[in-house]
């Protein structure tokens, strides 16, 4: 049996999706596992389980530093029959980006929402990018249709979040006007950035990017308070800049 | 553009074309199903109907996405995609492009996350809405079986019944003789109480148009529509007579026949042929 504590690391975009090239993000959730060879499974339903997304992610996570699988929901008579089992045997489960409201919808069909609480409660380390960081929250900002939303996650983290939270971003301004109208507050995360939660509480927040950041938000009064998170980057901060990145793929992480 | 616009306008018959299995190939018996699904939404569109395909069973494939263009792209049609999983790229007022459309195709997959991801976009009521105004709904296997109360699919990795939306009665098993397992569960679903309907071989299909019963089609020769029912403690399967969609022909060789007809007609006129 497991004993280890309830973790999720949200990234707010970033890992082998967004960020060819560079494996920080993921090699940091690896690393979290304390396993030699971790169990790694891939939920790729955001993205309608694209098959070009699930290859990306067996060639991010290839089998001489884990053990692989993935469960498509879409192909349900492919992969592991029980579902459960398969996921509560995990160290790691890494949720893709895509479309949230699918994401959910398609999981409740299938009965993941309460296996994944289950796995996190058990210790299985959860994580993801933009839907699937969003999933986690009670409430959370979705970009992925256009004009930003305010939509219930599975609420494993009792805080709202906000992905992809780049300056001037759609995002950021609906996000500070969904907090004034009683969102509740909570975290958001830029492109590169990632939220550790250890328990509900946040432990840390790490970056693949020296200048990708964490932020905190309240409301005090009338006001939005956002407050940056001292964030830690995982790279060496004296080698050269990295080439720069790709567009960040905040409406279509799935895309290649 | 329809004669019949103005009157469709006040009391729109509801069509639903059910399909056992096809794919969106060049042969023949596909061509035939294409050329139906054409003609079903030009009876409401007129010369360039609308045909939009609803893809989320697959998760929005872009294979069956791509397949569904080269079926249509190239005839007289406007078609498009309304991909739930995708829409970030390419945001579309998704309620106003539904009730645009003259058909609405909705393609294979998974029957239970079609439903959930339906549900979680809220597009039931849409297409429960385009139907009343007499848009074509039309889908083959998962698309064929949502519109029923019930269906047998593979969703979950063995053939099981799960639930659709319910705008026709009772219940549909799509590639009926082609997966003898799925007929099976089928059955015995009847048997135990599942509300009775209807199985569809791949390239079978019924069509509503109204009130009452459907017309079985076939597509290619063998493939069967049958009515199941539960009657007195037995589950009765009876094949339907159904008429047979002839395949046109394909797209090139319709050019060529069109040219020939022509020099046809100029050789008639002038008198060479007699």
């Amino acid at each position: 049996m497991k004993t280890a504590p309830r973790q999720i690391v949200a990234f707010g975009g970033g890992g082998f999706s967004m960020e060819s090239g560079n494996p920080l993000l993921d090699d940091y959730v690896l690393g979290l596992t304390r396993s030699e060879r971790p169990r790694v499974c891939f939920l790729p339903a955001a993205s309608g389980d694209a098959d070009h997304y699930i290859v990306r992610f067996y060639r991010a996570f290839s089998a001489h530093r884990c053990e692989p699988s993935h469960i498509s929901l879409f192909r349900r008579e492919q992969g592991p029959t029980d579902l459960r089992r398969h996921l509560l045997s995990q160290d790691l489960i890494y949720v893709g980006g895509g479309s949230v409201v699918s994401l959910l919808g398609v999981w409740r069909a299938h009965g993941i929402d309460s296996i994944l609480r289950e796995a996190w409660e058990s210790g299985v380390i959860l994580c993801g990018l933009s839907a699937g960081s969003l999933c986690w929250f009670a409430e959370a900002v979705t970009g992925f249709h256009g004009e930003p939303k305010q939509l219930r996650g599975l609420g494993l983290l009792p805080f709202s979040n906000c992905v992809h939270y780049e300056r001037g971003s759609k995002r950021r301004e609906s996000y500070h006007r969904f907090l004034l109208e009683g969102m509740r507050g909570g975290y958001a995360a830029e492109d590169g950035a990632a939220l550790h939660f250890v328990g509900e509480e946040l432990h840390r927040v790490v970056a693949s990017r020296p200048r990708a950041w964490g932020y905190r938000l309240d409301v005090a009064g009338r006001r939005v308070v956002e407050m940056r998170i001292a964030t830690t980057y995982l790279g060496d901060r004296d080698a050269p800049a990295a080439a720069p990145l790709p567009e960040a793929l905040s409406t279509a992480p799935a895309a290649g | 553009m329809n004669g019949n616009g103005r009157l469709a306008a006040a009391a729109p018959v509801r069509r639903i074309l059910a399909l056992g299995g096809h794919e969106f190939s060049s042969r023949p018996p596909d061509r035939a199903v294409c050329e139906l699904l054409l003609r079903l939404a030009a009876e409401r569109g007129g010369e360039r109907p609308r045909i939009c395909i609803l893809p989320t069973a697959s998760g929005d494939t872009s294979e069956l996405i791509s397949s569904f263009y080269s079926a249509f792209g190239e005839r007289p049609c406007e078609p498009s995609d309304v991909s739930l999983f995708r829409l970030g790229r390419r945001p579309l007022a998704l309620r106003d492009h539904l009730l645009e459309q003259d058909l609405i195709y909705v393609g294979g997959g998974s029957l239970v996350n079609l439903l959930a991801v339906w549900e979680a976009h809220d597009i039931a009521s849409i297409l429960s809405l385009a139907w009343r105004r007499g848009i074509v709904l039309a889908g083959q296997s998962a698309g064929a079986m949502c519109w029923f109360e019930a269906g047998i699919t593979k969703s979950s990795g063995k053939p099981a019944a799960a639930a659709g939306l319910g705008l026709l009665p009772g219940s549909l098993c799509v590639h009926y003789n082609n997966e003898p397992e799925r007929r099976a569960a089928y059955l015995d679903a009847v048997g135990g109480g599942m509300p009775g309907g209807y199985g569809l071989d791949d390239y079978a299909g019924l069509l509503w148009e109204g009130e009452g019963t459907p017309s079985a089609l076939t597509a290619r020769r063998g493939a069967r529509a049958y009515r199941v029912s539960h009657r007195e403690r037995e589950v009765a399967e009876s094949p339907l007579p159904a008429r047979f969609l002839p395949a046109p022909a394909p797209a090139a060789l319709r050019e060529d026949i069109a040219e020939f007809r022509r020099i046809k007609t100029m050789r008639k006129r002038a008198g060479w042929l007699g």
